[in-house]
């Protein structure tokens, strides 16, 4: 029970990562970034393949993953100044998936590593040192570390002159535009922000996982980030964090209720996606704000 | 190269089924519907479980089908995206997707991940210029060059059909035009669920049923509702086209002259087919970073 619980919050740290980065570009940029999961992935890859097959050391590959990402997250802005805000979102997933075929068709050492294979027996920090259970302790404790130094980071963004100017352009880029503010390299800088973040956790998730392979990185798996930014609450960082743990509890919760419920796996695995999907209906339907609602100053009496 | 040519019109004409209904749905609410392609799963699963369970005749459990998933996407608009239609486009786009997610699902729970066929009598063939097809093939061609004709009428011949597009055109406009715009909106949902589940039952027949078939194809529509331009229907079918044959037509092809062009002695380049998903893709891409607004859309700002 302990091993699951220290499972289940390592979890809710890299996915609390993901939430606090797509916060960045959707709940302070505005942007509806589809295929957020490309920076999860390519940062996952990017700190494997540089560890295992260049001798990177882990630190110095983290952070090299995360430049990388930061570097997918401009790419990606290039047709934001040509493209409608949702020909850009449904683009983005587009994007994302074009990245996953191209990792899922290239073998990266032998025939047996890349490709669908994926990448197995990536090292583990600090691994050989440790017991297995003295292992997943300390990657719990780094984990929360670079949560909280994480949030620390966007929060002062967010409070920060740069936030106000992305908070702008989200409510209305034309307005930001009129004001001065280049709009264009300010969105830029937030998809770098988000793209970083999400490239750390994907580096933290690879050498914590220990395998990455391509299905990993479904769509999907962005949608479940969107549901846990809007079920928290968008462009509040703690809203992401508390909408992170409760999707993670659902989606996690199958393994202790299968020892209660005596029910096929494969149907209670379904009844646990039928019923994150209806929570996220709901959530849109009826707390549009989330649970943990942004603060709006108020410059005006009404 | 016939080949390709039959195969490049049935994916084009299944393709264009569930094309035009996500295409229709957008023009009108300005969303994105993810859940659309989980009409077409929807159908075919109906359509199997009254064949198998009821032993019900094909035609007759199909009609069944694409009657339930049309009454499916009428509830979808009614319960949900009807309480959407002033919030920020992300909403209905997120519901959607929560829907997709429920349908599919519970398609998986009910069904398991198990293949499933829905026609167990070995296909017919025919041999034309060198090229196979199949009976069920030349039944798929049919139905859907008869679905888009039949919309195609109900579009240009009726007064329903004018005001669909009026209201896909422009929704306030069309409203102070004197169109009940929320019965034209559920119109469209019927229809556009109705081919989506049409589309799938035929995939359905030419291939096999599992939960993923419909959020496999995701991105194809996508691509052939925005290369024609959102909100317009010949558009989703051109797009249809145009991305059934790149699919098809760039896999065929032998790339061995664009080899010896940078200078690789080459006799045999082709695209590896583990990339045939991602071609959509990259055309959508590449279209919109040209045509921002789609082939039939209007030019950009």
């Amino acid at each position: 029970m302990i091993e699951f619980l220290i499972y289940l919050l390592t979890i809710i740290g890299i996915w609390g990562l993901l939430s606090l980065s797509l916060n960045v570009q959707f709940g302070l940029a505005g942007l509806i970034n589809l295929g957020h999961i490309v920076f999860f992935m390519v940062g996952g890859y990017a700190s494997a393949i540089l560890v295992m097959f260049h001798g990177w050391p882990m630190p110095l590959a983290w952070i090299a993953a995360m430049a990388i990402s930061a570097l997918v997250g401009v790419i990606m802005t290039i047709p934001t100044a040509t493209l409608r805000q949702d020909y850009w979102a449904i683009s983005s997933l587009a994007f994302a998936e074009i990245i996953r075929f191209v990792l899922k068709n290239t073998p990266i050492q032998g025939d047996y590593i890349g490709a669908s294979f994926g990448i197995p027996d990536i090292p583990q920090p600090l691994g050989d040192m440790l017991s297995t259970h003295g292992f997943y302790l300390f990657f719990l404790v780094l984990t929360l570390v670079l949560l909280a130094l994480t949030y620390a980071v966007v929060e002062w963004i967010t409070r920060s002159p740069y936030g106000r100017v992305l908070k702008a352009i989200r409510e209305d880029d034309h307005v930001a535009l009129a004001l001065g503010k280049n709009v264009r390299s300010v969105r830029m800088r937030a998809m770098a922000i988000g793209g970083a973040i999400g490239g750390l956790a994907g580096a933290m998730f690879a050498h914590y996982n220990a395998f990455i392979q391509p299905n990993y990185f479904l769509p999907l798996e962005t949608f479940l980030i969107w549901a846990m930014l809007l079920l928290g609450g968008k462009g509040n960082h703690l809203g992401a964090i508390v909408g992170t743990v409760v999707i993670e509890l659902l989606y996690n919760s199958t393994r202790f209720l299968k020892d209660f419920i005596d029910i096929d796996q494969g149907v209670l695995s379904s009844a646990r996606m039928v019923v994150i999907g209806i929570l996220i209906i709901l959530v849109v339907l009826y707390m549009p704000n989330g649970l943990v609602p942004e603060k709006r100053r108020r410059y005006a009496r009404e | 190269m016939d080949q390709v040519l039959i195969n490049t019109l049935i994916r084009g004409g299944e393709l264009s089924l569930l094309a035009i209904g996500v295409t229709m749905v957008y023009g009108t609410l300005r969303f994105p519907n993810f859940a659309h392609v989980e009409f077409a799963t929807a159908g075919a699963y109906i359509t199997l479980f009254f064949s198998a369970v009821f032993g019900l005749d094909l035609v007759l459990a199909g009609v069944i089908a694409i009657v339930l998933v049309a009454l499916i996407g009428v509830a979808s608009d009614v319960l949900v995206f009807r309480h959407l239609r002033l919030a920020h486009p992300v909403m209905p786009m997120i519901a959607s997707f929560g829907l997709g997610i429920a349908i599919r699902e519970t398609v998986r729970g009910s069904a398991g991940t198990s293949p499933f066929f829905l026609s167990q009598t070995l296909a017919e063939r025919w041999h034309v210029f060198g090229a196979t097809i199949t009976d069920t093939q030349v039944l798929i061609l049919l139905l859907a060059l008869l679905a888009v004709i039949g919309f195609h009428l109900l579009l240009t011949r009726t007064q329903l059909g004018i005001a669909m597009r009026a209201v896909s055109d422009n929704a306030d406009l069309s409203l102070a035009s004197g169109i009940f715009s929320e019965r034209i909106i559920r119109l469209v949902w019927l229809i556009g669920a109705a081919m989506a589940a049409l589309g799938g039952i035929l995939i359905g027949l030419e291939t096999q049923l599992q939960p993923n078939m419909g959020i496999g194809l995701i991105i194809a529509m996508f691509a052939a509702a925005l290369l024609g331009g959102i909100g317009n229907p010949y558009g989703a079918v051109l797009g249809a086209f145009v991305v059934a044959f790149a699919e098809n037509v760039l896999l065929a092809t032998n790339w061995a002259w664009l080899g010896t062009l940078v200078g690789m002695d080459v006799d045999y380049l082709m695209i590896p087919t583990g990339y045939k998903e991602a071609i959509s893709f990259v055309v959508l891409i590449l279209v919109l970073l040209v045509r921002p607004r789609g082939i039939l859309g209007d030019p950009a700002r």
